[in-house]
């Protein structure tokens, strides 16, 4: 694979490999302006919190939205309020502005309106587009990359061909010296004692298997069973929920973990160094897209049936060993493995070539088309008091 | 010939990876597609899902790549399938009616 790519240079030194303006609504009555706006410039992307206009209690989505603003991936950001609601735009904007990029903010009622507001806001857009376009070109080395690892719409091939793929791409990923990021903690449910063997402390075992707790805790509160093991499932051939559980720790790989990056409304952490973690990033697919994003993420790799769900920010590489599912929408077929035609290892090379042209600008499938709403997702702070959970301990 | 995956070489199942019928011989292949064993298929076994590599005792774990993913609730011999009719989990159970119910969707034959 190519060892480097030429990517975009940001302020805060951070390198991405793709050039966008994010217009942000922190609330939704200003969804339709940032829509407006947004369509007015090449490479606009809209976000909107779409959980409530007051702040108390929402902290975790705007810290989501601030940091969301400073992925590599982004050039500038403008921010939007109607003005009623109680979240100041600035407090997300100012946040950003520390990294160095260029954030602006409007409030709707003090531009007069929301045709005055459209004007104002595609001058400024404007102006972030031009930041975008003048941001330096660096060779940057492979190394740098941050990759989410994601999957979605699984089958009976998930376990065998696309996780353990993707699984042995990480770790060939890692071993370059890039970072790697899973989440999905539910779906870890049964595997704490390997997990805790890859911890690279015990302090990191014990936060490992706490958030694994708590997040079980979370979706299995009385009054809200949740499925974890379908019919469907085991028809597919998974007899248990270690079974299916392990075949989605197979695609995290083998390396060390070297953290869990808790995300919540009083820390928002972020790989400090290299390496494998774990995360709080949600199994709900389209706020996963904006946790990875948050938490730094050049790309995702996605393993799936044959669905296709796409980030606008973090480019999305999505493996599917299904043969019958396949379609124009997966990048990397892996059902050669499903008829014994081709080895994990010979996919996992095909990923890493694969991460390497999307690093460089290529694009994915449905990159431009497949447009996915970007979903903003918090933890429900009453039910988190109720459980006495101690976010950021 | 018809085949089977072993995810990883401790594994004591293999998993199916096209539909088998009794009496099938079921050829496994590690994940880089060396042929490592020849099964011959005690029961109808349907793609995706599990047949046993060796005798397993009653209460041995069943092991699926490389980690322990339930436990032999019966003695399973080599060539059975592996599933919700033999094996329990360790960590929270399917309840009685949800097997019953998968055991008659597949039309698992009971030894």
């Amino acid at each position: 694979m190519m060892s480097s790519f030429i990517g975009f240079g940001r302020a805060d030194g951070s390198v991405g490999i793709r050039n966008h303006v994010l217009i942000m609504a922190v609330d939704e009555c200003c969804d339709g302006i940032a829509r407006a706006i947004a369509d007015s410039i090449d490479n606009g992307i809209v976000v909107t919190n779409y959980n409530t206009c007051m702040y108390g209690g929402n902290e975790e989505m705007i810290n989501t939205m601030v940091h969301t603003g400073n992925n590599p991936n982004v050039a500038g950001v403008l921010v939007l309020a109607m003005g009623c609601g109680s979240i100041d735009p600035e407090i997300v904007a100012a946040p950003i502005r520390v990294s160095g990029r260029p954030a602006f903010s409007l409030v709707c009622m003090k531009q007069q309106g929301t045709r005055a507001t459209i004007t104002q806001g595609k001058a400024l857009a404007q102006e972030l587009q031009q930041v975008a376009q003048a941001a330096p070109r660096i060779e940057t080395p492979i190394s740098k990359l941050v990759i989410g690892v994601k999957c979605g719409g699984s089958d009976t091939s998930s376990g065998i061909a696309s996780n353990p793929s993707v699984g042995r791409a990480v770790d060939k990923l890692v071993d370059l010296g890039a970072t790697a990021i899973a989440g999905e903690l539910i779906e870890l449910v049964g595997c704490e004692t390997i997990l805790r063997q890859r911890a690279v402390s015990p302090e990191v075992a014990d936060k490992l298997e706490r958030l694994i707790h708590e997040e079980e805790a979370r979706w299995h509160v009385d009054g809200a069973e949740v499925e974890t093991m379908s019919i469907g499932n085991s028809v597919g051939g998974l007899t248990t929920l270690e079974e299916k559980s392990f075949g989605a720790l197979s695609k995290t790989g083998t390396r060390p973990i070297q953290d869990v990056l808790q995300i919540n409304h009083l820390v928002h952490e972020k790989p400090k160094a290299a390496g494998f973690y774990l995360s709080e990033a949600t199994h709900l697919c389209g706020s996963a897209g904006m946790h990875f994003a948050s938490l730094g993420a050049h790309l995702i790799l996605w393993t799936t049936g044959g669905a296709g769900f796409n980030n606008p920010i973090v480019p999305v590489i999505r493996i599917s060993g299904n043969q019958y599912l396949l379609n124009e929408d997966i990048d990397i077929d892996a059902s050669g493995i499903m008829r014994a035609e081709e080895g994990v290892e010979s996919v996992a090379e095909r990923i890493v070539a694969k991460v390497g042209t999307v690093a460089q600008g290529g694009q994915t499938n449905i990159e431009e088309i497949g447009y996915s709403y970007c979903s903003l997702y918090q933890k429900d702070q009453r039910l988190e008091t109720l459980l006495r959970f101690k976010p950021g301990c | 010939m018809k085949k089977a995956i072993q995810l990883d070489p401790v594994d004591n199942v293999a998993t199916l990876l096209v539909d088998a019928v009794k009496g099938d011989e079921i050829e496994i292949i590690s994940t880089n597609n060396q042929v490592i064993d020849v099964v011959t298929c005690l029961q109808g076994i349907t793609f995706g899902n599990k047949v046993a590599l060796t005798d397993i005792a009653d209460q041995q774990l069943i092991t699926k790549a490389g980690y322990p993913v339930g436990v032999a609730i019966m003695a399973i011999p080599r060539g059975e399938l592996a599933h919700v009719q033999n094996v329990r989990s360790q960590r929270l159970d399917i309840p009685d009616n949800i097997i019953e119910e998968i055991i008659k969707q597949m039309r698992i034959e009971q030894a």
